[in-house]
């Protein structure tokens, strides 16, 4: 199995968390995996990418054309990266409202902002949403839900329920989405 | 045992695990994390050692070597840029080499991702005759560290290891040991002054042709130890692959996925290399096309009809690696047709740039937004330096950014070759004490008039805010004091976010400058928002938003001042992003010309 995974967003918004994450639940799985994330000279408020590659890989970047999914915390960064996504069947989740153009790639969107707005769930926790949205919808993702539970439990327990409360209110509000 | 580890995680961790118990260095990305990462095993695991941030990477270099000559096993952390400031001392160690061992961690950026240059530091370590290692992945870097303390206790000489950023800030899964068996080594200095005080021109001499003499062993040992182990792989195909550190992982990932015939022999001391043997291998072969990052060190350590790489311009010369690169070389050297597998269509309509730039609430923007307020474009030049700061070149502050502590030796010059204009001048605190200090005690007495703003914010925010000098030691390490110990009285503004009060200072420091005939200097104090333990108290947590009905779209927020949450929204009004606000409160009073800016009852936040 191999499966490139790029995380976009905005400097803050807690890209590099996921990536985190996403290798501890690939080595709960006994899977190979390499991470690396892009940003430029800004602490916060930059542009920021990470890459994920779950498999038989020896680079941790990620060439145009090649990535399965791309998780995005903010819809300009989603539209920034999609040459990253493979030509056929990549996947797109993202945060964003109905302004979000359509792609010729399948696209999950979600207004996690406003929800955050509503106070629904602590912005802090946008990342741990987006990858609840992720599991509820991409159906090629090579992790399970409790694989990712005990992921965030190994990385940080003290805030690990915080945090999976957030993904369980992402999966039942993007099962509620088209 | 298994870890994920991050590639400065493994290279600390390997480090504890190889017994080094001296590690001294200056932050530079992408090696930051390296010291950090050490001291926090250190505490972990309750070993006695030394790591400590040094004030410039020479520093941190000579404390290192100082330790390996007295018999301890030392390393010294830097990066690539930083390594120039360090070489006069490699230069003249690598002559005279140690006793215990010495890894000289030098972690390169290709693709400028930040850094001012692209340097190879491989081409550094030829350039120094050290032998040097080029690790691909966090695993390896591991595994490098361990080997590279034991080639250094062998042959006594300083080793290299240069991580590129894509193996620093890498995650992989590690094998690591299990177990911890360190041993603080006892540092003993043994008095031998025709060895570490050799005097040119006989005692370099010898030392001179030692090193040589050192460089044909550790090609022998680079033979047995990396490269003939990997011949059994050769000879299946007619094209062959040279590839080195990251170079190797494209090279790979791209030959297995493009189903390229060409078989790979990868260096992992790319210098020095056992040249004639090395050569022998490519009878087999119709070409032999070379990968690396980012100068041709290898290719140009070898010669043959058959060599293909960056000069005959097969390979790209500039920026980093993508396996299309590798595709690329592969076409340009006819090995295959060319093909599109690693393009795609960027999405194609305008997407708003988000610039690098300062974070929101930090008052360095307070500062330079008073500098254009105060000192007139037309009538003034501002020199700046290597820091967050440099990013005030988007409020138009800054004209030139060269090197470390540039800016002060900079401004003198400037103030000599065109001195009907006012030099404002800025750099930050740990800037300053990495090489501000002599170029200021220049233009003391040579009496170069200018102004010097030293933005002490009290850390190294760039790189991950590390400790500076100061700040570990309170009121013993002081700027002003420093400032004034070079020879000129030191202002001192404390910063508020009131830009008002800002401005009221530096009309000030133009008054002294229009009476002065040497430098004018002021330290302004400032924090970082990130550094939390400073910040939390010195931000008031008054949110902005903006009235629209009082909004004119005049643009000044969003091109003089420039805090990320300033936006337009749809009705082409200015709107604040609650989420990106940090409640700094600085924009709300003076900023705007119509007083749209107001306080936020209840944030989100
Ligand atoms: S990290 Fe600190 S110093 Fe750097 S831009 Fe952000 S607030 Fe300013
Ligand atoms: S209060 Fe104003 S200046 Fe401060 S962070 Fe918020 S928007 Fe930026």
């Amino acid at each position: 199995m191999k499966y490139q995974v790029v995380i976009a967003g905005i400097g803050g918004q807690g890209a590099v968390f996921l990536v985190k994450v996403l290798s501890i639940a690939a080595s709960l799985n006994d899977q190979k995996c390499l991470g690396t994330e892009n940003h430029g000279m800004s602490q916060r408020g930059g542009q920021v990418s990470c890459y994920v590659k779950v498999g038989d890989f020896y680079s941790p970047a990620i060439d145009q054309g090649q990535a399965d999914l791309l998780i995005a915390l903010e819809g300009n960064e989603a539209l920034r990266n999609i040459q990253y996504l493979k030509r056929d069947g990549g996947t797109i989740i993202v945060n964003a409202d109905e302004n979000f153009p359509k792609t010729e790639y399948e696209t999950i969107k979600i207004d996690a902002f406003s929800k955050a707005k509503n106070r629904e769930f602590p912005i802090q926790a946008l990342n741990v949403y987006m990858l609840g949205v992720t599991l509820a919808r991409d159906s090629h993702f090579p992790f399970s839900q409790e694989n990712i539970e005990e992921a965030i439990r190994v990385m940080n327990p003290k805030v690990a329920e915080q945090n999976i409360g957030v993904l369980h209110l992402a999966i039942k509000d993007a099962k509620g989405i088209v | 045992m298994k870890d994920i580890l991050m590639g400065n995680d493994a290279i600390a961790l390997a480090l504890i695990h190889a017994g080094v118990d001296m590690v001294s260095g200056y932050p530079g990305t992408p090696s930051s994390e390296i010291l950090g990462n050490f001291q926090k095993y250190k505490t972990k695991f309750g070993v006695e050692a030394y790591a400590q941030w040094a004030t410039n990477e020479k520093v941190g270099f000579e404390v290192a070597y100082a330790g390996a000559i007295a018999g301890k096993k030392t390393c010294a952390t830097m990066k690539q840029v930083g390594l120039n400031v360090a070489s006069d001392a490699l230069m003249s160690a690598s002559y005279i080499g140690l006793k215990g061992a010495m890894l000289l961690i030098s972690a390169d950026d290709p693709g400028f991702h930040s850094s001012q240059t692209e340097q190879d530091s491989r081409s550094f370590a030829k350039f120094a005759k050290i032998p040097v290692l080029d690790p691909a992945t966090p695993a390896e870097a591991y595994n490098m560290v361990k080997l590279g303390i034991k080639i250094s206790e062998k042959f006594e000489t300083i080793v290299m290891l240069r991580p590129v950023m894509r193996v620093c800030h890498a995650r992989e899964i590690c094998d690591v040991d299990d177990k911890l068996d360190f041993k603080p080594n006892t540092g003993e200095f043994k008095r031998d002054i025709p060895r570490f005080a050799a005097v040119p021109p006989a005692g370099r001499f010898r030392q001179g042709l030692e090193q040589f003499e050192r460089l044909e062993l550790i090609k022998e040992f680079n033979w047995s130890e990396f490269i003939k182990p990997q011949i059994k792989n050769l000879n299946k195909s007619k094209i062959l692959c040279l590839t080195s550190g990251t170079g190797h992982g494209y090279v790979k990932e791209c030959v297995g996925e493009m189903n390229i015939k060409a078989d790979i022999l990868k260096f992992d001391m790319p210098y020095p290399l056992p040249k004639e043997k090395i050569e022998a291998l490519f009878e087999h072969y119709e070409k032999v096309i070379v990968f690396e990052e980012t100068y041709p060190c290898i290719e140009e350590q070898l010669s043959s009809p058959k060599l293909y790489g960056k000069l005959n311009g097969t390979v790209h010369k500039i920026d980093e690696f993508s396996k299309d690169k590798v595709l690329n070389a592969f076409v340009n050297a006819k090995v295959v047709e060319s093909s599109d597998n690693y393009k795609n269509a960027k999405y194609d309509k305008e997407l708003p740039v988000r610039p690098p730039n300062l974070c929101p609430g930090c008052p360095h923007r307070d500062i330079y937004y008073s500098i254009m307020k105060v000192f007139k474009k037309k009538k003034s030049i501002y020199p700046s330096d290597i820091g967050c700061y440099t990013l005030g070149l988007n409020q138009g502050a800054i004209d030139t950014v060269l090197c470390m502590g540039g800016a002060v030796s900079m401004a003198s010059g400037f103030s000599i070759a065109d001195p009907n204009k006012t030099v404002v001048a800025t750099l930050g605190d740990s800037t300053f004490m990495h090489s501000g200090v002599s170029p200021l005690i220049n233009a003391v007495y040579q009496n170069h008039k200018f102004i010097l703003l030293i933005m002490d914010n009290s850390t190294t925010a760039m790189t991950g805010r590390q400790t500076t000098p100061q700040r570990s030691n309170p009121g013993t390490i002081d700027i002003k004091k420093l400032v004034e110990g070079c020879g000129v009285e030191c202002h001192e503004y404390i910063y508020e976010p009131n830009l008002d009060k800002t401005i009221s200072f530096l009309k000030m420091l133009q008054k002294k400058y229009e009476e002065a005939t040497g430098p004018v200097v002021a330290v302004m104090r400032e924090f970082c928002i990130l550094d939390k333990e400073r910040s939390s108290a010195m931000l008031p947590r008054i949110y902005a938003k903006v009235d629209e009905d009082k909004c004119v779209a005049c643009d000044i927020c969003t091109t003089q001042y420039k805090c990320p949450p300033m936006h337009y929204n749809e009705n082409h009004k200015i709107e604040i992003d609650p989420f990106l606000c940090v409640g700094c409160s600085a924009c709300i009073d003076d900023l705007c010309p119509t007083g749209a800016f107001e306080k936020v009852e209840e944030s989100v936040k």
